[in-house]
């Protein structure tokens, strides 16, 4: 930021316009009568008449105002317009329920429409830059979106009931929670059995220079063959086990279902567990581990007090990245009848039922999100080193 | 004459030889399936069909190859082109937004990418394109601003002391120098598109991941098989191909 | 000729350069010494223009620098950096082509200017032409960053600390060179450096700069003599200094035509420095040497009491 006259903020003048745009222009909700037929799209301004719409613009004109200088003052003065819009969109959403939904029609719904999502998404890229500028630090960053979380929860709670991700997420609530559930159970599978595969794999490969390029190809080349193909390849071969090995059937592996599933997950997040943690292990400083030695330190103290605390950062942006991969990929096993939020995108899908697919597709974001953001966390406090106080070292 | 061609010919052959490979593997699977009917038997000995033949197989793999190629052209075009801009004086000022938001959304899972746009676009190959040119957008500006800003801050002061034009220091220093590290974000970016591409099966567009699709749907293995070893060859061609390009 | 009238460079909050005059003659190298962040290197990238001046005037040859196309001015103006700057890209001979070609010149000429700049830096085109930077040492790296800026035959050289990062034997190398090629291409240079050494060595004219200002100018052996403040008596050596404007002194400034006394069998050059002579005289344990000329002919004599200037009327 420059300190004397400040030049204006084009980012956040061009996302509010967009934002204004967005909002007069494209439909904000839909209404269908029932969750297959596609609803009947309303403009903000079909729905409460032109001066209200147009008086919906000025908190992002105000932004784009405030953009013109952007001081410290106008910037966090922005920072509350946007929270304050992202907290009244699902107000606004309860409004056109209220508005639009005939409430003698317990199956019409009303469908989230490409305005309000839009709005979303430029708020939060709105939020970013803000947060950018001001130099919110990260704990800051997602204090941010609390409140907003929490608005949105209570508005899904008590007033959208009609909304059709909500008829949707209540007509099958717990076979929902069972997905989660399941989804959950099937990545930390996926990467708990590969952390210690990995770590396992990295430290045999730093011993054996052979099996390390052996390693590093075949690892290389599971990555580069697709989710899908993988999942189908393992299909046959365990079909076939289960049908001559009936041990293995009684276990439930068979050819679709957990098992080939937990097998191509664990396959594809060794590649980026292994290299992180070879990278970490070979990225300590030749000079301290060096100086350890030459304090006197034995092999073992060297590895566990000195290399392993080093490494720990890198190895965690492994964990960060398999984690994140993994949620994703989850969810393309349910097309071998694994389970998971998949289940619901793919089934949707197969019934045309968008708001079903919505109901799979936004939690695994949110968790990809989520899981990406703590471990970052963690990773970024271990490297400043808040959190390595070396434990038998003193 | 004949002789030197032939030794320009067995050394492109040497360079090539893993694309060549993987590639001619590909095609003539393709072309002889049916051949293998025997071996599908084995793994399918209960069903009436054992070779997918709703389409023909070269069919698939070129509009697998289509959907992938014209959506990583103008995820290559549009992500180059905008990495460039945000890093030139006049769209400074974009820099960090469009640096957070290429790294924040590789979180997200390109299984849930396709899913929310079928709501947005529709079924079919259009929004399977435009899913797909979206999320590859992503590899490709980040490592293109990373190739960018990695690049020594000396040479491009001593290219502007020299009495370069912004047009030259960019084609002639700052592109080239950041090559290598685009076509890693290429090679990512394409090779995501060929995985997610195949997903496209289950929103209705129709490529080697029908195969899978149908013999999952319709408990035939055999078909699984096909359409897996089709996407794993063609993937393992496309990036024996990048690996080949890159220096 | 480069002429600074009243240059001044504010950055956001502080100044860098303020309000500096200077003037670099023709055929002379300008040394500008000073700490870091004196504002040394801000001073010689407004004359490029790779920073804006924000007050004052810039002349080159009498026409301010704003008035000049940025690039063209550029490439009127040989740059070498501290880091080379050498496109990693590029090959050592394509490197040295850059402005000759961006000037358009014929591929002809290119190449046969390429060749000759390598002759004239010490790097034998069969060997160097076709390796890349990252293939040279810190000093074959340094020439040819030299040679790249000599490449479209600027009349002036700007060097911004070109040999701070290389080993002293081959700085001091580089150092000697660079003196020998300005003695046969006379470019007017502006120097950057904070080795005082090294400006005493190279330069027909000191600037000591410090906070961004000038605080003392002139030809090396004026600011041996009478530095102006302690600031500038400690940047030159402290203690030292004395050796250090012995180096500088020739021997036929101080000796004296031969006397009827006897001869002294020590020798020293005629073109040989006081602290050369000094050096003799310490070696031969001799307190009266014989200047002799390119010949060894005995020209003249020279007593320790008129190497140290202690009395004139011997």
């Amino acid at each position: 930021m420059r300190s004397d006259s400040p030049s204006p903020n084009r980012v956040l003048l061009v996302l509010m316009l967009a934002a204004c745009a967005a909002w007069l222009g494209l439909a904000s909700v839909s209404v269908a009568p029932n969750r297959i037929v596609p609803g009947t799209a309303y403009l903000a301004a079909e729905a409460v008449g032109w001066p209200l719409a147009l008086a919906g613009c000025l908190p992002m004109l105000a932004v784009a105002g405030l953009a013109w200088r952007p001081d410290e003052r106008s910037l966090r003065l922005s920072l509350a317009v946007v929270l304050g819009l992202m907290m009244w969109l699902p107000l606004w959403l309860a409004i056109n329920a209220m508005l639009l939904i005939d409430p003698d029609m317990p199956q019409s719904r009303l469908g989230i429409g490409p305005a309000v999502w839009l709005l979303l998404f430029l708020l939060a890229l709105a939020l970013i830059e803000l947060r950018t500028r001001l130099a919110l630090s990260r704990l800051a960053g997602w204090g941010l979106v609390v409140p907003i979380l929490v608005t949105w929860a209570l508005c899904l709670a008590w007033w959208l009931a009609p909304l059709a991700l909500v008829r949707e997420y209540q007509a099958r609530s717990a076979q929902f929670l069972a997905a989660i559930g399941h989804h959950l159970a099937l990545v930390g599978a996926a990467v708990g059995a590969s952390l210690v595969l990995g770590v396992a794999l990295a430290l045999a490969m730093r011993r054996h220079e052979r099996l390390e390029r052996l390693g590093f190809g075949v690892l290389n080349f599971l990555q580069t063959i697709p989710s899908l193909a993988l999942f189908g390849l393992l299909l046959a071969p365990l079909a076939w086990l289960s049908a001559n090995q009936p041990w293995l059937a009684a276990l439930g592996v068979s050819g679709i279902g957990w098992a080939p599933a937990l097998l191509a997950l664990i396959a594809y997040s060794l590649l980026p567990m292994v290299r992180n943690t070879f990278v970490a292990l070979e990225g300590v400083d030749p000079g301290v581990i060096e100086a350890a030695r030459g304090m006197g330190m034995s092999r073992s103290q060297v590895f566990l007090q000195v290399r392993l605390p080093l490494a720990l950062p890198v190895l965690l942006e492994g964990v960060r990245i398999t984690t994140v991969q993994a949620i994703g990929l989850a969810a393309v096993a349910a097309l071998i009848g694994a389970g998971g939020l998949g289940t619901f995108i793919f089934q949707g899908l197969g019934q045309a039922a968008m708001d079903m697919v919505l109901l799979g597709a936004l939690p695994i974001l949110a968790m990809a999100l989520i899981a990406d953001a703590l471990l970052g966390a963690l990773a970024s406090r271990l490297r400043d080193g808040s959190l390595t106080s070396p434990g038998g070292a003193r | 004459m004949r002789g030197w061609k032939r030794g320009v010919m067995i050394a492109v052959m040497r360079e090539w030889r893993a694309p060549l490979v993987w590639g001619g593997l590909l095609i003539a699977f393709c072309l002889a399936m049916g051949e293998l009917e025997p071996f599908y038997r084995l793994i399918e000995p209960d069903s009436r069909r054992v070779i997918y033949d709703r389409a023909d197989f070269l069919t698939l793999l070129w509009r697998h190859l289509t959907v992938v190629g014209i959506a990583s052209f103008f995820a290559i075009m549009i992500g180059v082109t905008a990495a460039v801009l945000v890093t030139r004086p006049a769209g400074r000022d974009f820099l960090p937004l469009v640096a957070q938001l290429a790294s924040m959304g590789q979180t997200f899972p390109p299984v849930a990418v396709l899913a929310l746009a079928v709501p947005v676009l529709g079924f079919g190959g259009v929004p399977i394109v435009v899913a797909l040119l979206l999320y590859g957008l992503l590899p490709i500006v980040r490592n293109t601003l990373a190739g960018l800003e990695g690049i020594d801050a000396s040479v491009l002061e001593s290219a502007r002391g020299m009495g370069m034009g912004r047009m030259q220091i960019l084609a002639q220093v700052e592109l080239p120098l950041a090559f290598p590290v685009i076509l890693a974000g290429i090679r990512t970016s394409v090779t995501v598109n060929i995985a997610t591409a195949a997903l496209g099966a289950t929103v209705g567009a129709s490529n080697l991941g029908d195969p899978i699709i149908s013999g999952i749907v319709n408990a035939n293995t055999a078909y699984v098989v096909q359409g897996a070893l089709l996407i794993g060859l063609l993937a393992l061609t496309v990036d024996s191909l990048f690996a080949r390009l890159q220096p | 000729m480069i002429e600074l009238f009243e240059v001044t460079k504010r950055f956001a909050n502080e100044t860098a350069v303020d309000g500096i005059s200077l003037r670099v003659e023709t055929g002379e190298l300008c040394a500008l010494v000073g700490t870091s962040g004196c504002g040394k290197s801000t001073t010689l990238r407004m004359i490029n223009r790779l920073i804006e001046h924000t007050a004052g005037e810039i002349h080159l040859d009498g026409h301010p620098v704003r008035t000049f196309n940025e690039q063209e001015l550029r490439r009127r103006i040989g740059y070498a950096i501290q880091s080379t700057g050498l496109f990693p890209h590029w090959s050592v001979a394509r490197n040295i082509g850059l402005v000759p070609r961006l000037l358009k010149w014929p591929k002809a000429r290119v190449a046969e200017r390429v060749e000759e700049l390598m002759d004239l830096l010490g790097l034998p085109m069969a060997q160097f032409a076709d390796k890349y930077p990252h293939q040279l040492s810190g000093g074959q790296a340094q020439r040819v960053g030299v040679a790249r800026a000599l490449a479209a035959d600027p009349d002036i050289l700007l060097m911004d600390e070109p040999f701070g990062a290389l080993d002293p034997i081959t700085r001091e190398t580089l150092q000697v060179e660079l003196r020998a090629l300005q003695a046969r291409l006379h470019k007017t240079i502006v120097f950057v450096t904070h080795d005082m050494d090294e400006a005493l060595l190279l330069a027909d004219r000191l600037v000591v700069m410090r906070a961004g200002r000038i605080i003392q100018q002139g030809t090396p052996l004026e600011l041996l003599r009478s530095p102006v403040d302690d600031f500038v008596a400690s940047m030159l050596g402290g203690e030292n200094r004395g050796l250090k404007e012995a180096a500088l002194t020739p021997v036929s400034e101080r000796m004296l035509p031969l006397s009827p006394r006897l001869i002294s069998r020590s020798r020293v050059g005629r073109d040989a420095t006081l602290h050369q002579a000094l050096a003799v005289m310490f070696r031969e344990h001799a307190d009266r040497l014989t200047v002799v000329d390119d010949d060894e002919m005995p020209v003249g004599e020279l007593s320790l009491r008129r190497l140290v200037g202690a009395g004139r009327e011997e």
